[in-house]
């Protein structure tokens, strides 16, 4: 049977830096989807992170909108400043199909901990939304152990995770944070990294990402069908696991 | 019946039946900086073989990090695989005495262990040109052997204009741009246009998407060859690369296969290796 792919980490739109052909649209994102035969995808706008979450997410917002394989994510800022954090900010995230956050602390030049975000994240933690870190795009290691020993249970997907291999830094995570899971976009990279990660901690904390457009889908994609893993588990991360989160999620 | 293209076969397959990869930039051994799960010459090869890769060029980490432990790390792990395995000798100029030693030796070992040298100039803090490096210039040009260079975009010691000196100078020694110069691409493929005996390599070119289209549009792929770092990088990740980026399966063929090759048929035989 044919592995049906859910990307979990996609961005459209033309980044500041220019990359080779970037989605700009839903239609050219969902197109990018089907030439990989990648089912659906959860996705982000570029502009989020370098122009501003506030006209970033306002793109996504309008671009997703009647896409039923896309689901979008949204880039949250410091609650006091009132940008992007709203009272009505988790009804607003649902009308729009927003399945997840993320946050680039250190571009956007916040402390993502609990001083900042205390009330905000346990919130986010009760309702199992997925907050999307990218170690290659605005948070360091640091910052994330530093968001973890403040907010043990929030469920978080770390992106990105670097060229270099991360099992030093990612073992421990796992280890000690259940709702800690691993995308693949550069987990795969690492020769046996993604086979050794599952036999450690098991196939349900690892998520499917292609890191498109900045990196080829065939690479995660090959390394999922090919590495030395059972049946079962290449379904988990090439989709299920994903599947699971969102519909994880409580209103 | 519709022809399989190489995609197709290699997701089904995960290997390729009538092409043989081969990899020109490996390792092996563990490292200070990096956990790997399989580093040993063991597991390195059964992989090599789930995935269809018909020899490995490599350098051993001991044999460019610790001088207690040098070449021999490389000669021990070829002789265990004689078909599968070559070894660059490591270079590492900051041991003049040991370099001596190893160049004076590497008759011994030459098509039976080593097909060229390997520099790591931007660890061992010393310029591709300095004049430590020059006994090993002298042979790898007199033998006509592959040198494997670390390079890297803006680098004080192997980036564009020192790779110019030395390519100029050297004419006849194959040096291989390990990483293409990362960042500085369109210098790197000015070199490749300007001397005939450069060769740009893929590793941590292929994590980025639209470096090798430019590269093939720009200079052609004859003198582009695929590498991993391997153990460092996944083969089904690097192949996966190469298959989704947007070039023929005609390039695709040279640069996993048939450039490598043509470099390595200089010094050994395949048929027999």
């Amino acid at each position: 049977m044919k592995l049906k792919f859910f990307d979990a980490n996609l961005y459209v739109g033309k980044p500041t830096k220019a990359v080779y052909k970037p989605a700009v649209s839903a239609e050219e994102a969902i197109r990018a989807l089907d030439v990989q035969g990648i089912e659906k995808a959860l996705i982000w706008h570029i502009a989020q992170h370098d122009l501003s979450p506030v006209e970033g997410n306002r793109l996504l917002s309008g671009l997703i909108t009647g896409q039923k394989r896309l689901y979008g994510c949204w880039t949250i800022l410091p609650p006091q400043t009132g940008e992007v954090i709203t009272l009505d900010f988790f009804d607003r995230m649902k009308k729009e199909r927003i399945a997840a956050l993320r946050a680039f602390p250190d571009i956007h030049r916040f402390m993502l901990n609990r001083v900042v975000f205390g009330s905000f994240l346990d919130e986010a933690g009760e309702r199992k939304i997925p907050l999307l870190l990218s170690l290659e795009k605005g948070i360091s290691w640091q910052g994330v152990y530093g968001l973890l020993k403040d907010f043990p249970d929030l469920t978080c997907v770390l992106c990105d995770i670097g060229i270099w291999g991360a099992d030093r830094y990612t073992w421990p995570l796992l280890e000690n944070y259940g709702n800690i899971y691993l995308e693949t976009s550069l987990l795969a990279l690492g020769y046996g990294q993604l086979e050794a990660t599952v036999r450690k901690f098991g196939a349900e904390r690892i998520i499917f990402g292609s890191g498109f457009p900045e990196r080829y889908p065939e690479s995660s994609i090959c390394e999922v069908l090919h590495a030395d893993i059972s049946e079962a588990a290449r379904r988990k991360i090439a989709r299920e696991n994903m599947e699971n989160l969102i519909a994880g999620i409580k209103s | 019946m519709k022809k399989e293209n190489l995609k197709e076969e290699f997701y089904k397959n995960g290997r390729f039946k009538r092409l043989p990869v081969y990899d020109l930039h490996g390792h092996m051994g563990s490292l200070a900086a990096i956990h790997f799960p399989f580093p040993d010459t063991d597991s390195m090869v059964r992989e090599m073989d789930k995935s269809g890769i018909r020899m490995l060029v490599f350098c051993h980490h001991s044999a460019l990090l610790s001088p207690d432990i040098g070449n021999r790390a490389n000669i021990e792990a070829v002789r265990r695989y004689p078909e599968r395995l070559r070894a660059y000798c490591g270079i590492n100029p900051n041991y003049p005495e040991i370099m001596e030693k190893d160049l004076k030796s590497f008759g011994r070992y030459y098509k039976d262990v080593y097909v060229g040298l390997k520099f790591l100039s931007d660890y061992h803090s010393c310029a591709i040109t300095d004049a430590r490096y020059e006994k090993a210039w002298d042979t790898a040009d007199g033998m006509g052997l592959m040198v494997l260079l670390h390079t890297w975009g803006n680098s004080a010691f192997n980036g564009p204009e020192h790779i110019r000196k030395v390519a100029g100078e050297f004419r006849n020694a194959r040096i291989l741009l390990g990483h293409s110069c990362h960042g500085e691409w369109d210098r790197a493929i000015a070199l490749l246009k300007d001397f005939p005996n450069i060769y740009l390599e893929l590793c941590a070119v292929l994590d980025e998407r639209g470096f090798v289209e430019k590269m093939v549009a720009e200079a052609g792929h004859e003198r582009i060859v695929f590498g991993t770092d391997f153990p460092w990088f996944s083969y089904n990740y690097y192949i996966g690369a190469v298959l989704g980026a947007d070039i023929t399966d005609e390039a695709r063929t040279g640069i996993l296969s048939a450039n490598a090759e043509r470099l390595l048929s200089e010094h050994i035989s395949l048929e027999n290796a």
